[in-house]
């Protein structure tokens, strides 16, 4: 199943939950009421005992249900709302919640960095800003989360057991099922579930305060609070029950869904049986300490609670299923896990720091010399990579084994000097800013000149001394390295940030011409930092139809014609032949606009409406501008990275484009 | 009987209201607790780098500087000084004394380092010494660095210290213990000098 569909699916099983959680909150509200009618009979007898017959039982009182209504749906909706604002940080929220530590990208702990690299190529082959991780140090276990909003606040959370236990080709399945969930929009889908079952958790947590409070008065009045409470605490953890039953229903699927998608991003399924292997093997398994596992035991890589006693409760599919799905070889045994493990483990952390490891894949570039030709010298002798447009789509979010060693080989080839400066905020910041200057060296001087005064003297030396590395870099390393550097821009401060973004601002409109790629260079550094950073929320669907977009999706496929055509007869053709694929409404209007009216603030408006449709919306629109791109029959390079760039201001990541000859000699 | 319903709703919205804020005003504090921790993280990666800088650099200056030699004495003292501090501190981050005393070591190294850097004015091999140039290239590079760190530990420092004595979240702080932070400050003129360790 395409990116797209998983998406979609998504996002229906959203929608789904919504209607679950509507019939739970609506079968409490109708069994409150019982309850307070039984309660009001009883009441109302006391009150005419001695006075004569009290009034006929009325099963239907109008009044009575509004109250109980208003009351249940008011708890429910304060409770989910409040969740949801809490988890509003997206990813580092939840990993605050579990007591995760931030593992630095600068790190020097040998398994961290580990951890890190491991993250950084997986990062890479999707195509998705670095997410930011985090090691919970106080769970022995194995295990690991994905959590977040959108790949732009993901945060990948695992345990001191999984950092310390798994080897490194482990660790890649533990990490590449975790980037599933990120690609696959399970994420935010889990993120609803903890609203939602804690707005029912709420109803059973009044019941139970009023249980205990009410039952102290004396006032025979009073005396209906601990019974109500009593009904809250049972109808609400009856909700709850079945809130847990939709968790470990929806839970259940995505795992198996993970696990497969790990293995073919891996394309190793011994490294991801492995790690499942070493949970059944070690004593503490994949169980969680925090108090907070029940809640968000959904996220996890492994059961990170008590097996329950019924079946489908179970949030994950047995460990031995699981391994048998993935690794038919497997024997069946879980011989308990040595001590030295963690030596072991720790040993080869090292010894790969020293010597970068052996790839465990055999190598499927047969080309002389490697990839690091093609990925570096953008000058070299060699023919630029032809990238055929029908081959794009089929790999976006869906990043294979190829892709995840051409990240490798790439991260491998950047300059060190590049690659250590993505990892530290300082340089990070410097790297940004060298990537945008220009290539005139009076008005790069006028620029670092600039950015000394705007942002800070040793910023701007250290962007002068990058610079040489990173403009001999070539195209296609730009978003990789933005990618890299976001990561460690996260740790900047507040303050920090708005001075950066506003000399980046600054630095863009610096040399009086806007080019496309820069713009949307920087637009996905501030779009996925600004979540982080400002109030921003993460775009919202509100777009179902096309129609209300044309104009924007016009704007956009106009502005891609006139990249890299100047005849105007070639802009016409480049743009007829994207257009069909958007596939309008008939009535549509889809004329060519000229240059000026498909300027940088136009697309910008136009990416920010384009990036709240619909995924079916968006993968149509992808289509069409990689047509409209591709309109003379190939993707030259600088192409293909701004149909990433944009791509990803979508919230689309396409992997890498590997180049087509390349693409059929690893099929 | 109406009547007992209205109170039971609004007791339950009045104990839902508290509930929600005490959880969350406590939830803010740790948040921005972390922050600064992670930030200090960031500081303390750097710090240890220069402190294994340091030992080579003096280790290269000892074979061309012949008098003063109590300056590199000196500097090394310094350096030790500061390792254990800031060992102190990446234990504790934010705790008063420990800030403290680690931003009085900083500036009692940065002070002797300076020192070293016009002692070693007057000897010209050791400063056309091709190591001596990579090592105080990597300690420029690298004070830099710790200066930037320190500022955006230092922002959070004073977000966390501010959502600690503000009504409402003073009182959760109290109740929960959440001491306040330190702020990492490096006295002034020797700052200034620290960082030119230029040859050139």
């Amino acid at each position: 199943m395409d990116f797209f569909a998983q998406q979609d699916k998504a996002h229906r099983k959203t929608k789904l939950l919504v209607f679950y959680f509507v019939m739970a909150v609506v079968a409490i509200v109708i069994a409150a009421y019982f309850v307070a009618l039984l309660l009001f009979g009883a009441v109302q007898a006391q009150h005419y005992q001695g006075r004569g017959a009290p009034p006929a039982f009325v099963w239907w009182n109008p009044r009575l249900l509004l109250d109980v209504a208003i009351g249940v749906l008011g708890v429910v909706l304060i409770g989910s709302l409040y969740k949801r604002n809490e988890l509003a940080g997206g990813g580092p929220a939840v990993a605050a919640l579990m007591g995760g530590r931030l593992v630095p990208s600068n790190t020097t702990d040998p398994n961290e960095r580990k951890l890190r690299d491991v993250v950084e190529e997986m990062a890479i082959a999707s195509g998705v800003p670095v997410p930011q991780v985090y090691v919970l140090d106080n769970e022995k276990a194995i295990n690991a989360f994905a959590a977040g909003h959108s790949p732009s606040d993901a945060a990948i959370g695992v345990t001191r057991g999984c950092v310390e236990l798994l080897a490194r080709d482990q660790l890649q399945g533990v990490i590449g099922h975790e980037f599933s969930h990120i690609l696959n929009g399970d994420m935010r889908l889990n993120l609803r579930l903890i609203g939602i079952v804690f707005g029912i958790l709420c109803v059973a947590t009044i019941g139970r305060v009023l249980l205990y409070t009410g039952g102290g008065s004396r006032d025979s009045r009073a005396n209906a609070l601990p019974i109500l409470g009593l009904a809250l605490l049972l109808l609400g953890s009856i909700g709850v029950f079945f809130g847990r039953l939709i968790q470990a229903a929806v839970s259940r699927q995505r795992e198996f869904l993970a696990d497969a998608s790990s293995v073919q991003f891996t394309r190793n399924p011994l490294g991801l049986s492995g790690a499942l292997q070493k949970i059944g093997r070690y004593s503490f398994g994949s169980r969680l300490e925090s108090n907070h596992a029940p809640d968000l035991c959904h996220m996890f890589f492994g059961n990170g609670v008590r097996e329950p006693l019924f079946n489908p409760l179970a949030t994950h599919p047995p460990i031995p299923d699981r391994i048998r799905a993935i690794d038919p070889t497997w024997d069946g045994k879980f011989p308990p896990l040595d001590k030295e493990e963690v030596e072991v483990v720790r040993r080869a952390a090292l010894s790969e720091l020293k010597h970068p490891p052996p790839s465990p894949f055999p190598s499927i570039f047969g080309m002389p010399g490697g990839m690091a030709g093609v990925i570096i010298a953008a000058g070299s002798a060699e023919k630029p990579p032809v990238i055929k447009p029908h081959s794009v789509l089929p790999n976006l979010g869906n990043p294979t084994l190829l892709h995840l060693r051409y990240a490798e080989q790439l991260r491998n080839s950047l300059p060190d000097s590049v690659k250590a400066a993505a990892r530290e905020p300082f340089d990070a910041v410097a790297l940004i800013y060298a990537m945008l200057l220009g290539d005139d060296e009076n008005r790069r001087n006028a620029q670092l000149a600039e950015i000394a005064n705007r942002f800070s003297p040793a910023v701007s030396q250290k962007a002068a001394t990058l610079f040489p590395d990173v403009s001999a870099a070539a195209h296609h390393a730009h978003l990789p390295m933005i990618n890299l550097a976001i990561g460690a821009l996260r740790h900047l401060s507040a303050p920090q940030f708005e001075q950066f973004s506003q000399t980046l601002q600054w630095l863009i409109e610096s040399d009086g011409k806007i080019e496309l790629f820069e713009f949307v260079l920087q637009k996905i550094v501030r779009r996925h930092l600004a979540l982080q950073f400002t109030k921003a929320r993460p775009p919202i669907i509100q777009f179902y139809t096309l129609r209300p977009l044309v104009p924007d999706c016009v704007v956009l496929l106009s502005a891609l014609a006139n990249v890299g055509n100047s005849d105007a007869a070639e802009i016409q053709k480049a743009f007829a032949t994207g257009v069909p694929y958007l596939r309008t409404p008939d009535d549509a209007d889809l004329v060519l606009l000229p240059r000026e009216q498909c300027d940088v603030k136009q697309i910008d408006a136009a990416l920010n409406r384009l990036a709240q449709a619909v995924p079916t919306i968006k993968k149509n629109l992808i289509e069409a501008c990689i047509h409209t791109v591709g309109a003379d029959g190939v993707i030259q390079e600088s192409e293909a990275e701004l149909l990433r760039a944009i791509a990803d201001t979508l919230d689309c990541p396409i992997p890498p484009l590997v180049p087509t000859e390349q693409n059929q000699n690893a099929a | 009987m109406g009547l007992i319903l209205i109170i039971a709703v609004v007791v339950l919205v009045v104990v839902v209201g508290f509930i929600g804020f005490f959880v969350s005003g406590y939830n803010k504090l740790v948040t921005l607790r972390n922050r600064y921790k992670n930030a200090y993280a960031q500081i303390d990666v750097q710090l240890k780098r220069r402190y294994d800088l340091i030992p080579n650099l003096v280790e290269t200056a000892k074979g061309y500087i012949k008098h003063e030699r109590e300056t590199l004495e000196a500097v090394t003292q310094a350096r030790n000084i500061a390792y254990a501090a800031a060992k102190a501190a990446a234990a504790n981050p934010g705790d008063a004394a420990a800030m403290k005393s680690l931003g009085s070591a900083e500036t009692g190294l940065a002070g002797t380092l300076g020192r070293l850097m016009m002692v070693s004015e007057s000897y010209p091999d050791l400063k056309a010494n091709q190591n001596m140039m990579q090592l105080s290239e990597e300690l420029t590079s690298t004070e830099n660095k710790i200066s930037f760190a320190r500022q955006a530990y230092n922002d959070s420092v004073m977000v966390y210290n501010t959502d600690r004595e503000v009504f409402p979240s003073n009182l959760i702080a109290g109740m929960f213990n959440f001491s306040p932070a330190e702020l990492f400050v490096i006295e002034k003129p020797e700052q200034k000098e620290a960082p030119k360790v230029s040859f050139t």
